[in-house]
């Protein structure tokens, strides 16, 4: 299962390299795409603003298939106060470009599974696949808006993998 | 209206904050700050490498419960004193462009041989100019030796 949790975030940080160059963040001093796993990194206060914070909360397992199938849920976080220029008067818009960010983020909604415990990846045999998001309402905290997209994420589990 | 009148910051708030901490039992804490090299691997954001923090001391500080309720199942949070020379000596030699970038950068303190988290940050100020950081922590979970 980590296998498709890792394929899953390394997919959606390359499209977002594409979909939107500028969105980048700095963190552990190195400048990357604003989008992290959260377990992989160090608790924050409070969530970094204007990138995107994947969270795996759910696990289900169907175990009547020939190979066992994980449903796992990932909660895609994003937060932003809009930009200085507009003194955060365009958070809605900020936050309305994020939506649509996610929404090219996720299409097409499958990857080949890899693993990347080696050096380079290793593309396994199944594939990843996940659903269309569904957003969760806008949460605004002062001046920060702050809005989850649930998505459920399926993958078999391969013989050997851990 | 602005205040016109003469201000000549000599640098009194600062040296007599180092020396209260200093006197105060002063210790010494360490951030935890990631290497000035970051890991920009595949492994190192999906927790496959170990992030080799570099430890930044940080001195003279005072370490002590918070005053603040501790409610069920939370851990207890303590405050962190340091002084702002201190603070301003690792941020000039870390050329970074604040002391908030230092605290921003930073995962953890460690105090004692253990790891605390940074929960908020706030400053006191004399004559525009920071004498003093405090810093609320939090206890990490993790138990193991720093």
């Amino acid at each position: 299962m980590q296998n498709a949790k890792d394929t899953f975030y390394i997919t959606l940080r390359t499209r977002l390299a594409t979909v939107n160059p500028s969105r980048t963040m700095t963190l552990r001093a190195v400048t990357r795409p604003g989008i992290l796993v959260q377990e992989a990194e160090a608790p924050m206060p409070q969530p970094l603003l204007d990138a995107f914070a994947l969270s795996w909360t759910g696990l289900e397992t169907d175990l009547q298939l020939s190979a066992i199938l994980a449903q796992m849920t990932c909660e895609i976080q994003y937060s932003t106060a809009g930009t200085q220029t507009n003194a955060g008067l365009d958070r809605g818009r900020a936050l309305e470009e994020m939506d649509y960010e996610v929404l090219k983020l996720l299409y097409p909604y499958s990857a080949q599974k890899m693993n990347y415990t080696q050096n380079p990846a290793v593309p396994m045999e199944t594939m990843v696949f996940w659903s269309e998001p569904e957003f969760g309402p806008i949460v605004t905290l002062r001046d920060r808006l702050t809005r989850a997209a649930k998505v459920i994420v399926f993958a078999y589990q391969e013989q050997g993998e851990q | 209206m602005a205040d016109l009148s003469t201000q000549n910051p000599c640098g009194l708030a600062q040296r007599v904050a180092t020396a209260l901490l200093r006197a105060s039992g002063g210790t010494t804490a360490c951030l935890q700050m990631p290497p000035l090299a970051g890991d920009s691997t595949n492994a190192g954001q999906l927790g496959l490498d170990a992030p080799g923090f570099l430890s930044l001391p940080l001195s003279p500080a005072v370490f002590r419960k918070a005053r603040v309720s501790i409610q069920g199942a939370q851990l207890p949070k303590y405050e962190l004193l340091i002084s702002a020379d201190a603070v301003a000596a690792q941020v000039t030699q870390l050329q970074l462009g604040s002391a908030q970038t230092l605290f921003f950068m930073a995962s953890g303190v460690v105090v004692a041989g253990k790891l605390f988290l940074i929960e908020a940050l706030s400053t006191s100020e004399s004559q525009g100019a920071v004498y003093l950081y405090r810093l609320l922590l939090q206890e990490a979970c993790g138990e193991w030796p720093m």
